[in-house]
This record gives structure tokens, C-alpha cells and sequence, in this order.
């Protein structure tokens, strides 16, 4: 049985001629992959930014606008809460003031309607009301009557006032005036900021004129009862009076009796809250602040409650930034998981796509080499008319020089040996053709039950000789537990011996070198399919790519002219295929080629129908 | 005693002329014909030991050819002739009775012995005595 020398490595023997050809086409290869390749990448990142673009317009801006309005309502609602719930809490603060206030004035106008000037001025009887003033909480310093011309007639308290003459005081006058007066605070006798509720007392009768039953509140009782509130950290409450004097202390520095910086607006009913950014006295903006203001109605001051902005809002700051981290950690995960998830579909795709590309290949390479098939089998049926022809005249003329035997000896040695030749030029023409019609898929099969690593052995030992006189070495490694075949041997025969023959001519110029023969079980076949597969691997001079997509066409060899036909890769795809496998090859340059066949353990439906028939038709003996 | 009578048909009429020439040399009754039609009124005109076809032809194919002959009652032994390409068509047409099929280009030396088959004679008439082998 002769083989064909094929594709692989076939050119060895002209190497040195086709040497500028193969580098001038593996730089066109190379400018002209690129540009595919380059464009792929291209398309694979506009879809990989496309898919992150469509999560983040799909997914993350939504999320993102939701978030921010419903945290800006969010904030819009929970200030509007705080502010009402500091308004609330000054007003209950202005309420406690002034019942303090109404409490302590109320007190006095019993007193003074109750008692006469003369039971007032007694001292045991002044001292007695005092104590039961001050009986439930200290909150009246002293407690002094003034008759209508000034003169402090009587008096409890911690100071000596007596015969003190008030009627050059404004709250005399005051007092005189409207019956009532609570004075603001003043420094007044005894040097000390304090300030007065005064009430006048007559009694028809009795009193022929008014007299003043005053009590001095006690500032240090006046001022826990504002200054204790505490709101806060940053919080402070105070008391101006209508020219922006303090009557209490500030938390933070301000004396009674100060002139505030604050401007005491013009008086207004009801609660004034307001957020403001004060100026410190630098000219430096300080934290910002709310501040809720209200005006007492008797005496006119206004309350003053102040905290740090940042303080007040705290909470609603701190689940303004909870909400807001929240969210952006949510739309930071979305937008890692769709660049993951991204990712991964476009090494989905990519494979998809490397697969498709693949059998599309082998569709192309399939329709290619039976429409070249149908064409082969008419030029090979052509060819052997006419090859018969010159057979009959061959014959003849042996028939005609059988007939002669008086031939001169020159001619007639001539004669045979043109004969001679002409046998063998036609034995060739008529291999090409049978190999032309065995690639045309017209030879008929034959399936047997096949070992495959029995049957390696033995097309191993028929090529190693061959493979020993080029310093070539076969290396087995079969898999022990290789399942027998449905196949037709005389084929695979075939495609092994032209496959080992490609090896150890691609190791052509070289003085050693290996084929590894391995076969497998199939655990990556398609679709898991059962079957083996075979891998023929050799350490030769590889396939250059310009040259890896043609090796399986029909009449592509790289071998000399009259060393190969180019037809035998063409019929091991033709023959794999038929037999319902895949061959496949891998290869680079200068390091070596694997080829790998994979074998369904039974022949396809439609060549086993094919079969069906065949035993009847062998010819009759 | 002659060789068999054999009737050669084949539209390559050189090939049909070296052809009878070649199996007249070797002793047997040739008569070569180039189409089907020819090859049915040879037959009805005499009768042959065996029919050596053409499969593909111009006009009536050989397929075609055997056929006829069969329905005309004309029933002779015969080897067919093909070049590989028509293999298939050969065993179709041993499925409608031919002796044996041979493929383009054949040596002399094959043909006469599948002759020597089909007629059941030796080159020189005599009958065979065992079975035809191929």
C-alpha cells in the first residue's frame, strides 16, 4: 500500500527555495491577523462598555435619582420635624418664664390687697409674709414698702434699706403710674444686677394714699430657672431686654447687664425660628445655628434659645449619611457586579464565538471538499478512459512483439523499456485517480470491531522503521482502558499511516526528533459523545498559520512537484468526518504539529444505512 | 474448438477496436459495438457467451442497456466495465443480474480471466471444471 507525503512539513526539501516566500507571507499573515484580531478586541469592549452602559442606565442612575430624592425629602421632612420640635420647646420654655413671673407678681398683689400699709410696715409681719413667699422655693430676696413719696418704710432682706428714698427712680415712677411694674435688670442701692416686681396697695379706708409692696427676685433662682435648660452641648438660653441687654447670663461668656451682639428684632408675636450663620467679631463665618426667639409679655424681653445647627441635626444628619453611603455602596456593588458579570458574558461570547467560527470553518471545509469530491470523481473517470486506451495499445504492442521475434536487439530493448515505462506511468495515473475517487468518498465500507491501541501498535511497527532511518522516535501512551470501536480499519489505516508518514517527513532537515501517539477516552468530546480520542503530536517544523487553514484542501502540499498529491490531509478529514469524528490541528512553527482525531465508539446512522447493503453487493468468487 | 463469443460494448471506439483486437489474440469471437442500442440488435442478431458493458455511455447508458436486455428476454452473461467514479452504479447493476464489474484501465490478463468466469470456457472453448473464480 503506498501513502501520500503530505502537507505538514512537505516543503523540507526545497527549503532553501521557498525560504523568502514563507517570511514575506508570514508578514502579510501577521499585518492582515492583526487587523481581525484588532477589530474583534474593539467590538468585544464596545459590547463589554455597552453592557455596563445599558446596567448603569437601566439600574444604577434610577437607584441613584430615587436615592437622592428620597434622602433630599427625606432631610426636607425630618428638619421641618426639628424645627417644629424646637419651637415647641421654646415656647414651653417662654411659658415657664412668664409663670414664674405671673406667679411671683400674683403673689405680691394678694399681699398688698390683703394687708393694710400699717400691717405691712410691722416688721414681724413683713418678715412673716416673706418667709411664706420664700416657704415652697427660694425665689424673693427681700421684700421692702414704699410709701408714696419714696421712702422705704419697711423691708426683709439681706441689705439695710431702710429710709432709702426711691422717688427718683424710674420704676417708682413706674410703679406709681401703672400700679404694676417688674423692672429690668438694674444695679440700683446695692450695686448688684437685680431687678423688682412692684405692685401698689391702697385700701379705701384705711390707706389714704398708695404705697409699693416691692420683692427683689432672687437672680440667682431667676437665672437657674433660664439658664438650666440645657439643650444640648452647643445649646444656651438667655434673656435681652428691648435694648439687647442681657438679663441672664449667656452659657458662653455674656454677663447680666452686657450689651448682646445679637440684635434684638423689633417685637413680634408668637416664636421666630430662623437658621443663621453668625459672624464671629474676626469677620470669620462660625457653625451655623437655629435659633428660636420670643418675646415675654410682661416685662417685654425677648428669650433667646440657641444651638449648633450640627448638634441639632445631628440625627438627621447622621441618617442622612447612613442613607447616603448606603446608597452609594449599593450602587458601587451594582456597578462591580455588572463589570463581573459583564466580563463573564463576553468570555462566554468570545467562546460562543470561537466555537462558531471553528464550525463554520469545518461547514466551509466540508462543502469545499464535496463539491471538490463530485468534481475529482469526473476528472478521475475522464482520466481513466483514455488510461485505459493506452493500456490496450500497450498490450498490443506486446502482443505485436510477441508475434516478432526477429527484432534487431537495440529496438527491441528499447521497445520493452519504453514499455516498461509506459506500465509504470500509467501504475502512477491511475493512483492519482484512485486517490482522487477514494477522497470523492465513492469507496465502499467496512465496519469491524476495532482495538484501537492494538491497532496503533501495529501501524506503529509498520512506520518504524522508516521513522529510524530518519532518527525519528514513537512514543505511546495509550489509555489501558480505551473502549473497542465501530470502524472501518482499512480507513483508519489509512489516515494513521498518512498522518505518521506527515510526521516524520516534517522532521526533514533535522537529525532526531519524536512523535507522541496518545489515545483517551472522550471526557471534552462534542457533546460528551462516547468515543476516544487519538493525538498524534511530533517535534517537527511546524505549519506556518498562512498555511494551517489549507493543509486539509484537496491538491494544497508544499511538498516538491511529484513527491506529494496534496490529497492525503484531505482524505484523512474526509475519512474522519465519514466515520463521524472531527480531526483537528494545532501547530507552531519550528516547535511541531498535533493533530487530534476524535472517534465516535459507533459510526454514524447514515453510513451504517449506507452499509446495510454492501455485504450483498460484494462481488461473486 | 473457439474461444467464447464475446460482445464488447463501449462508446471509446479505439478502445473497443485495441480491445477486440487484444481478446481476438488470445483466441475469443469479438464483436465490438459503441452504443446500447447497437449492443441490443447485436444480440438479437446472435447469440453471445458474454457481455462485456460500458457503464457510461452516450444515449442509452449501460444501466439502461441491461435493463432493456433483460426485458427483451436477451439475458446474457456480463462483466461490467467502469472507471472507479461509477462503482455504486456498477453494483446496481449487479443487483439486475451482472456477472462482475471491472474498473478502467484494466490489464488484458484481469479481463480474460473474468471472462474465463463468466462464460464458464477456458481461452480455447474448453468448459471449465471447477467452479468460475475470479
Amino acid at each position: 500500500m503506498r501513502h501520500e507525503k503530505l502537507a505538514v512539513s512537505e516543503s523540507n526539501s526545497s527549503r532553501a527555495d521557498t525560504k523568502p516566500m514563507k517570511l514575506k507571507n508570514h508578514k502579510q499573515t501577521t499585518a492582515s491577523d492583526a487587523e481581525p484580531g484588532n477589530r474583534l478586541r474593539v467590538y468585544y469592549k464596545r459590547l463589554f462598555r455597552r453592557f455596563v452602559s445599558l446596567t448603569i442606565v437601566c439600574s444604577l442612575l434610577p437607584l441613584l435619582v430615587v436615592g437622592w430624592v428620597i434622602n433630599i425629602h427625606y432631610t426636607g421632612f425630618a428638619r421641618e420635624r426639628l424645627i417644629a420640635s424646637f419651637h415647641k420647646e421654646v415656647d414651653n420654655h417662654r411659658r415657664i418664664i412668664e409663670l414664674f413671673l405671673k406667679e411671683q407678681r400674683a403673689k405680691l398683689q394678694l399681699i398688698a390687697r390683703s394687708h393694710s400699709l400699717s400691717d405691712l410696715t410691722s416688721q414681724s409681719n413683713l418678715s412673716r409674709i416673706f418667709d411664706l413667699m420664700n416657704r415652697e422655693d427660694w425665689s424673693i430676696t427681700d421684700l421692702g414698702v414704699i410709701d408714696s413719696h419714696g421712702r422705704h418704710l419697711a423691708y426683709v432682706g439681706p441689705y439695710n434699706l431702710i429710709d432709702k428714698n426711691y422717688s427718683e427712680a424710674l420704676w417708682f415712677q413706674k410703679v406709681m403710674e401703672n400700679d404694676i411694674y417688674i423692672s429690668d435688670m438694674f444695679m440700683g442701692f446695692r450695686k448688684e444686677p437685680h431687678f423688682i416686681i412692684a405692685v401698689t396697695g391702697t385700701r379705701n379706708g384705711e390707706d389714704q394714699e398708695k404705697w409699693i409692696l416691692r420683692a427683689t427676685v432672687d437672680t440667682e433662682a431667676f437665672r437657674s430657672l433660664v439658664e438650666n435648660v440645657q439643650i444640648g452641648k452647643t445649646g444656651e438660653v438667655y434673656l435681652l431686654n428691648k435694648e439687647g441687654i442681657y438679663q441672664t447670663a449667656s452659657r458662653f461668656g455674656s454677663k447680666i447687664m452686657d450689651k448682646a451682639d445679637f440684635p434684638a428684632t423689633g417685637i413680634h408675636e408668637g416664636i421666630q425660628t430662623k437658621i443663621v450663620e453668625p459672624e464671629t467679631p474676626e469677620g470669620q463665618t462660625a457653625p451655623r445655628q437655629v435659633i428660636g426667639l420670643a418675646w415675654l409679655e410682661e416685662p417685654r424681653w425677648l428669650l433667646v434659645v440657641k444651638q449648633d445647627f450640627s448638634e441639632a441635626f445631628n440625627d438627621v444628619n447622621q441618617a442622612n449619611w447612613a442613607m447616603l453611603l448606603f446608597l452609594h455602596v449599593s450602587a458601587a456593588s451594582i456597578l462591580l457586579v455588572s463589570v463581573l458579570v459583564s466580563r463573564h458574558m463576553i468570555s462566554v461570547i468570545k467562546k460562543r464565538d470561537v466555537e462558531a467560527e471553528n464550525l463554520n470553518r469545518q461547514l466551509t471545509q466540508t462543502s469545499k471538499l464535496a463539491s471538490i469530491g463530485q468534481l475529482s470523481a469526473g476528472v478521475a473517470h475522464e482520466i481513466n478512459n483514455p488510461l485505459a486506451i493506452i493500456l490496450t495499445e500497450r498490450q498490443l504492442l506486446l502482443d505485436a512483439y510477441k508475434n516478432e521475434p526477429n527484432l534487431p536487439e537495440g529496438f527491441r530493448d528499447q521497445l520493452l523499456d519504453s514499455l516498461g515505462q509506459i506500465d509504470i506511468q500509467i501504475q502512477r495515473c491511475k493512483r492519482i485517480t484512485t486517490n482522487l475517487l477514494r477522497f470523492s468518498r465513492r469507496t465502499e465500507s467496512v465496519i469491524e470491531t476495532v482495538d484501537l491501541n492494538r491497532f496503533v501498535k501495529e501501524v506503529v511497527e509498520l512506520m518504524e522503521r522508516e521513522a529510524q532511518a530518519s532518527g525519528i522516535k514513537f512514543f505511546m501512551d495509550l489509555d489501558e482502558k480505551l473502549p473497542p470501536l465501530m470502524s472501518d480499519p482499512s480507513q483508519l489505516q489509512q489516515v494513521f499511516l498518512n498522518l505518521l508518514t506527515n510526521a516524520i517527513d516534517a522532521h526533514d532537515g533535522k537529525s532526531y526528533g519524536s512523535v507522541t501517539i496518545t489515545t483517551s477516552v472522550n471526557g471534552e468530546g462534542p457533546a460528551e459523545a462516547p468515543g476516544i480520542w487519538l493525538k498524534i503530536a511530533d517535534t517537527g517544523c511546524g505549519i506556518s498559520p498562512e498555511n494551517l487553514d489549507r493543509i486539509f484542501d484537496p491538491f494544497f502540499t508544499t511538498k516538491a512537484v511529484g513527491k506529494g498529491t496534496g490529497l492525503g490531509l484531505s482524505i484523512c478529514f474526509s475519512i474522519v468526518r465519514r466515520l463521524g469524528g472531527e480531526l483537528f490541528v494545532e501547530s507552531k512553527p519550528h516547535r511541531g504539529t498535533e493533530f487530534r482525531i476524535f472517534l465516535p465508539q459507533r459510526p454514524p446512522a447514515e453510513l451504517l444505512q449506507q452499509m446495510n447493503e454492501a455485504p450483498k453487493l460484494r462481488p461473486r468468487t | 474448438m473457439s474461444g467464447a463469443k464475446i460482445l464488447l460494448v463501449d462508446d471509446e471506439k479505439i478502445f473497443t477496436r485495441n480491445m477486440a483486437k487484444l481478446l481476438s489474440n488470445r483466441g475469443y469471437q469479438v464483436e465490438a459495438v459503441n452504443s446500447g442500442d447497437e449492443a441490443i440488435r447485436a444480440l438479437e442478431g446472435a447469440a453471445f457467451d458474454v457481455l462485456v458493458l460500458d457503464l457510461k455511455m452516450p444515449g442509452m447508458d449501460g444501466l439502461t442497456t441491461l435493463q432493456e436486455i433483460k426485458k427483451l428476454g436477451l439475458f446474457t452473461e456480463t462483466l461490467i466495465l467502469t472507471g472507479h467514479g461509477s462503482i455504486d452504479t456498477a453494483l446496481e447493476a449487479m443487483k439486475l443480474g451482472a456477472y462482475d464489474y471491472l474498473t478502467k484501465p484494466c490489464e488484458i490478463g484481469e479481463l480474460v480471466e473474468k471472462i474465463k468466469g463468466a462464460s464458464g470456457q477456458d481461452d480455447a472453448g474448453n468448459p471449465l471444471s471447477g467452479p468460475a473464480v475470479l
